[in-house]
């Protein structure tokens, strides 16, 4: 059997893990402090820009490189803290951005005039390449997974796949984190068959530093074996615990005199503590935060504040896991005041009202009623997140007659996608070994236009032809040899392609009528033929989808004679 | 592993205490120098002050505990104070525990006997009825002693200025 790493790339930390008779979690070495080498066993998800006035000379060399364009994880957050400009962070979030030119420099967003940016891409690459590097193991030797949300589109993960090989990792398998997550509890408990049993269903919540995801596993009893199939994925939710802390932090700033960038990193880190006191059973009624003085003078010019239990209640149980009706839908035209800087944060910071829209996604007009959950991502340190979550949950299936559900016990909030990806991998190549089949959790679709007399001031209109139905599983192909398309050499052909993640009947080479508002666009998928490939000019081709084995979904051109031409996404082009 | 590489590895840990660099290359490790290789050379002649300097720098940089040392604290009241002592006590303490591993010089239960087993004034001092010989058996453990097991400090570069304990911070608006 070939090793396995896991990697979670995740917003704000990345983590490894090594897997081949069990399962370990890898210290990953990088710079603390200038000149200073540790190794905890998170990377944080930052790149720092360097310019003169830093760093000392020397001092952000790595034993794998003597002057790296970046400084990547702990030192990168800390001197950002001082120097945001600079500060390259929530790469992950961009990378999803269908808004924005994944592969151009964007970043840091608020980077001063002179001070170079790089793409999301790049700062992905950066990471990964750190994690290859700082480790002392040969990746080639190993099978790599890394994890991206179950909520990443098809561009998201092809850019995350892209990356990974620009950062010199050979045939990457993608896993979805809830799944990960669902992998590691596995993995903790070899007496599970005892614990979850046929039509069980286990949702998956993994809120994370900047994403929320949800999953829904059901259990299958399949001639005496329990089997696992993902069921559904929900929507992107571009919020997390870190947004959790930053509403604390601002709340908090109201009442105290105007504090510095420093200050507001330290009050931020503070209130994350401070959340996870009072948020805990036996934990305090208030939580003192201090922030010293800045000047040589720290007791003179401290600046006192504090939070009570009821606030933090307030804030974040009702303001991020309200008590609502389960027919209740996230608002989605307001803006809140989450919005900032130009990522697409999701406008309802209501987690409980997206969980609702997810449950009542899984099949038409009715509530799919979760047995088991399985809570992962930081955040869930809190008991009280977690016991909220349940309460409006089962709240839910009360009303719908259903029985309540349970947690899932014995979870590793902070390092089970690392480590669950790595027991996958492992899971992947033993025989008979458990694993969760699923395939696409999406419907994609190619635009079509409709030859039609032309008609002036009439666009023809547009059909969708269905090319990846939900569920299409890994391995497998389809061809729709009944349409053909005339391509022209030497020039690029662009074909506009959907998404929907509520559309679930739709089979391969059906013809939806129009592109109706359950469909979303993504950019479009182009292919140049060359030049020298037909002497007409002109080539009759076919289309064909596949999901490779490793779970990614590929288009391609097939001409009469067989030669094939894969679709790529042009991210570069603003959709 | 094959049976090969098994022998291999098993002389290799035995006559060279490593393990060969194909059986490594086998496991999936590749190997690397134990200490992080650097662009500029650690200094060459560190001063009589410069560790201590560097303790002092790390204790001001992760717990500021220079600044509050050098405070006058006589105008503060003590909720002030405490409220402030919190963080730098607690960050001092943790500043330590990355860098220096403590050890008590006598592990036992201050106020209960404790036999004497190391005959040196450095390491355990007598306090009361000192016999004229310097010689007891024991006595009771009035305090366990501080010692450290280990030091796990970073490297003082050639380019470090360590009497520079904290840089002077200018904000460019």
């Amino acid at each position: 059997m070939k090793p396995v790493l896991g990697i979670d790339l995740g917003t704000t930390n990345c983590a490894m893990a090594r897997g081949d008779e069990s399962i370990t979690l890898l210290p990953i070495p990088q710079l603390v402090n200038p000149g200073e080498m540790q190794s905890p066993d998170l990377l944080p998800s930052f790149a720092f820009l360097p310019g003169p006035a830093d760093f000392p000379a020397g001092s952000t060399a790595l034993p794998w490189e003597d002057n790296p364009p970046y400084v990547v994880g702990t030192l990168a957050r800390k001197r950002g803290a001082e120097n945001a400009g600079r500060l390259v962070s929530s790469a992950k979030s961009w990378l999803s951005h269908a808004g924005v030119d994944r592969n151009s420099a964007l970043l840091p967003s608020a980077a001063p005039e002179g001070v170079p940016r790089i793409s999301p891409v790049e700062a992905s690459r950066a990471y990964l390449a750190h994690l290859k590097d700082a480790s002392e193991l040969d990746f080639a030797a190993h099978q790599v997974l890394v994890t991206v949300p179950a909520s990443f589109d098809a561009v998201a993960r092809d850019l995350t796949l892209k990356a990974a090989t620009q950062a010199g990792y050979q045939d990457v398998i993608l896993l979805e984190e809830p799944q990960a997550a669902f992998y590691a509890w596995l993995e903790r408990h070899a007496d599970w068959r005892e614990r979850i049993g046929p039509k069980d269903r286990v949702l998956v919540i993994d809120v994370g530093g900047g994403t929320t995801d949800f999953t829904l596993i059901a259990v299958h009893d399949q001639q005496g074996a329990l089997t696992l199939e993902r069921l559904a994925v929900g929507e992107h939710i571009l919020l997390g615990g870190d947004n959790m802390d930053l509403a604390l932090a601002r709340f908090l700033e109201q009442r105290l005199p105007k504090l510095d960038p420093v200050q507001f990193q330290s009050l931020w880190q503070q209130c994350r503590a401070a959340k996870e006191a009072l948020l805990s059973n036996e934990g305090p009624n208030e939580q003192p935060v201090t922030l010293l003085g800045r000047g040589s003078s720290l007791i003179g010019g401290s600046i006192k504040g504090q939070l009570t239990r009821a606030e933090v209640r307030e804030l974040l149980l009702n303001g991020f896991f309200p008590q609502v009706a389960s027919t209740e839908l996230p608002e989605r035209a307001k803006r809140s005041g989450l919005q900032a800087m130009g990522l697409p944060y999701t406008a309802d910071a209501a987690i409980t009202r997206h969980l609702a829209q997810f449950l009542r996604s899984v099949k038409p007009n009715q509530l799919t009623a979760p047995t088991h959950v399985l809570f992962n991502g930081g955040v869930f340190r809190a008991p009280a997140l977690r016991e909220r979550v349940l309460a409006v949950l089962n709240q839910w299936l009360a009303a719908e007659g259903a029985p309540a559900a349970r947690p899932l016990e014995g979870e590793d909030l902070m390092h089970a996608v690392a480590r669950g990806a790595a027991y996958y991998g492992v899971m992947r190549q033993t025989p008979g070994g458990i694993r969760i089949r699923g395939g696409v959790p999406r419907t994609y679709y190619i635009g079509i236009e409709e030859s039609l007399p032309a008609v002036p001031f009439m666009k023809p209109p547009l059909k969708a032809l269905t090319v990846v139905p939900f569920g299409m599983e890994e391995g497998t192909t389809h061809r729709f040899a009944d349409r053909e398309f005339g391509l022209v050499v030497g020039e690029p052909a662009e074909f506009r392609f959907f998404v929907s993640s509520s559309r679930r009947g739709d089979s391969a080479g059906e013809l939806l009528e129009r592109v109706s508002e359950e469909l979303a666009e993504l950019p479009a998928m182009e292919v140049t033929l060359p030049a020298n490939a037909g002497d007409a000019g002109i080539i009759a081709a076919t289309l064909e989808s596949t999901v490779t084995e490793t779970g990614l979904l590929q288009l391609w051109i097939v001409a009469k004679d067989g030669r094939r031409w894969k679709l790529e996404f042009n991210v570069r082009e603003r959709s | 592993m094959s049976i090969g590489h098994a022998f291999s590895a098993f002389f290799g840990i035995l006559f060279k205490n490593q393990i060969p660099d194909d059986v490594a290359a086998a496991l999936g490790w590749v190997r690397r120098d134990a200490k992080p290789k650097v662009a500029e050379k650690p200094k060459e002649t560190i001063g009589p002050g410069d560790g201590a300097l560097q303790i002092l720098g790390i204790l001001q940089r992760d717990a500021r505990l220079v600044d509050f040392l050098m405070e006058n604290i006589a105008p503060y009241t003590d909720e002030q104070i405490g409220a402030a002592v919190r963080g730098v006590h607690e960050q001092s303490r943790q500043a330590l525990e990355r860098y220096l591993q403590f050890t008590p010089v006598i592990d036992g239960v201050e106020g209960t006997y404790a036999k004497i087993t190391i005959k040196d004034p450095a390491a355990i001092k007598l306090l009361g009825n000192v016999p004229a010989d310097g010689k007891a058996a024991g006595g009771t453990l009035r305090h366990k002693g501080w010692r450290v097991a280990k030091t796990d400090l970073p490297p003082i570069f050639a380019h470090q200025k360590t009497d520079i304990l904290a840089p002077a911070e200018i904000e460019i608006a």
